[in-house]
């Protein structure tokens, strides 16, 4: 678990071209090393910089300073095209292929990545299954429900087999009762499939349930990381009843001071 | 601890009876339309030259039918054989230039000209610099049909939300990667859009191209047959044109329902 899986080195971005008015900076220096295997979770208010940062991480988006490494490798300012076979991006909203079925969402990941045979298909119908949507195959995106969608936004992002999931709010659009369900789902899949998983999300009590780590991002554009807090809640207490646990009880508290007294 | 629940579907049956419906409504229409205008015509004897009755119509066509009918078939070809060319020659130039986003915005307007401007201005030139071969109306039919085409491939082409080309981006797609599973999936409505109009702008460039020159095709019939007072085969070489026009468009139709089965 000690192996650091990403290198981030003062990154910022901005958007609009340089010394014009319409030059928007949105990070600034941001720094953060990411272990094997870690679930890493970033808190930050609406509009602060939380899906640019995750995008630049995904190689969408190029970093205007600073460099990432990844695997021991420096890439610079961007991750190459051909190393984000490594990585599963779950967008904000879905992003699902409105014109695909559910599992012709799943067969575009091996399609683009030219992963082909027995061993992949069966990989569609296996990671249907985790997120309990194997009977939903033949659907197109507009038969599911919203929350089905985000599973197959979930599932879709898994099925080539990454060494890093990024989830992007995964839950946000979601209603109160399917994200707190989907939340003990996503705990599950990283328990079951020990991946390095980087989080959005601005949901506290979601954060502390599944993050090793939290950062916390500073609300005022360019945004920086406010905040590094250590979740050591230990894995066992993590499941419905984590509400009794002392220590989360204590983070909670710490961690809605901080989001408070930044307001 | 297993949250994963397995969610039980149902499957909504197909209502049986909606097919039927969706043929049968518009014939019934069409049926109360003929048999309104038969009596109109006949109990307010309204003269034949505005408008014979519609049996007199189906009538006299279909006893002058063999004389139509090389006519018929003429039209017919041309009218296929520029709507085949010009569909592929549309898509081809809307995916060429929607490559270049500069392209895009110089070409636009052009398009737009194009598809304004009614080809039959431009046919006694047409004909004058191609010479009066009947077979060269295909090139009158591509010139009406291809723009309009163009314009609504190109449009689905660019129309494409940011988020779509971030997850191609997030994948790792090749540029061609892009264009063919992402780019022209995306635009299939627009595509088909562009396509049924072509449908309808084949047959006014072939009808166009006849009114204008030559001895063959539906159109050069109607011009006859309104000068020697044959008003009801006019009436049925407008019919025969405007049923060209509709099965034309209906096959695209069926092919688009076949293909297109997802919402937005
Ligand atoms: N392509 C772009 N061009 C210009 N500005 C942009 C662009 N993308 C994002 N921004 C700006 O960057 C800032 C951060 O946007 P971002 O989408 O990263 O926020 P976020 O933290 O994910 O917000 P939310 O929680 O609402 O999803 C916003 O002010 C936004 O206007
Ligand atoms: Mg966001």
């Amino acid at each position: 678990m000690e192996n650091k899986i990403f290198r981030i080195n003062r990154i910022s971005k901005s958007f609009g071209s340089e010394n014009s008015d319409s030059k928007v900076e949105v990070i600034k220096e941001i720094s953060m090393e990411i272990l094997e295997k870690e679930f890493v979770v970033i808190l930050g208010n609406s509009g602060c910089g939380k899906s640019t940062f995750l995008k630049i991480l995904g190689g969408i988006l190029p970093a205007s300073s600073g460099n990432i490494e990844f695997n021991g490798k420096d890439y610079g300012q961007e991750i190459p095209r051909d190393v984000l076979k490594k990585f599963g991006f779950v967008f904000q909203n879905n992003n699902l292929l409105q014109w695909r079925t559910t599992e012709g969402n799943l067969r575009f990941m091996l399609e683009m990545m030219h992963l082909k045979g027995e061993q992949w298909t069966a990989r569609i119908d296996e990671m249907l299954d985790i997120v309990g949507l194997k009977a939903y195959k033949k659907e197109y995106p507009h038969e599911l429900s919203g929350g089905m969608r985000q599973r197959v936004g979930i599932a879709r992002a898994l099925v080539h087999n990454p060494d890093v999931l990024i989830l992007d709010q995964p839950l946000g659009a979601l209603d109160a009762i399917t994200r707190k369900m989907l939340s003990y789902e996503i705990l599950n899949i990283w328990k079951k499939t020990q991946k390095t998983v980087v989080m959005v999300t601005n949901n506290v009590d979601e954060a502390l349930l599944l993050a090793n780590r939290i950062f916390v991002l500073s609300p005022v554009l360019p945004t920086t990381i406010s905040h590094e807090i250590q979740v050591n809640i230990p894995i066992t207490a993590r499941d419905e009843n984590i509400y009794e646990n002392q220590r989360f009880n204590e983070l909670r508290e710490m961690i809605n001071d901080i989001v408070r007294s930044t307001i | 601890m297993n949250t994963t629940t397995a969610v039980q579907k149902k499957r909504k049956p197909e209502s049986i009876g909606s097919g039927y419906l969706n043929i049968l409504a518009p014939l019934i229409v069409l049926v109360i339309l003929i048999a309104a205008l038969e009596f109109f015509t006949r109990a307010f004897g309204i003269s034949r030259f505005v408008l014979p009755p519609p049996t007199d119509i189906i009538a006299q066509t279909i006893s002058n039918f063999p004389e139509i009918w090389p006519h018929f078939l003429f039209t017919l070809k041309i009218v296929a054989i520029g709507f085949m060319i010009s569909v592929p020659l549309g898509m081809l130039i809307a995916a060429l230039f929607s490559q270049y986003e500069i392209l895009v915005k110089a070409i636009s307007p052009v398009i737009i000209w194009l598809v304004i401007t009614p080809m039959i201005t431009l046919i006694p030139l047409i004909m004058l610099w191609l010479g009066t071969d009947p077979n060269l109306r295909v090139i009158v039919v591509i010139i009406q049909a291809t723009p309009i085409i163009t314009l609504n491939t190109l449009n689905g082409f660019t129309n494409i939300e940011g988020e779509k080309l971030e997850l191609a981006k997030s994948v790792g797609a090749s540029k061609r990667q892009t264009f063919i599973k992402i780019i022209f999936m995306n635009a299939m409505p627009q595509v088909f859009t562009g396509i049924k109009l072509g449908c309808i702008f084949s047959t006014i460039g072939a009808i166009s191209a006849d009114f204008v020159a030559g001895t063959v095709g539906l159109g050069s019939r109607i011009v006859q047959y309104t000068k020697y007072n044959s008003i009801e085969l006019s009436y049925g070489c407008i019919i025969i044109i405007a049923l060209i026009g509709i099965c034309l468009f209906s096959i695209v139709e069926l092919i688009e329902k076949r293909i297109v089965l997802w919402k937005n």
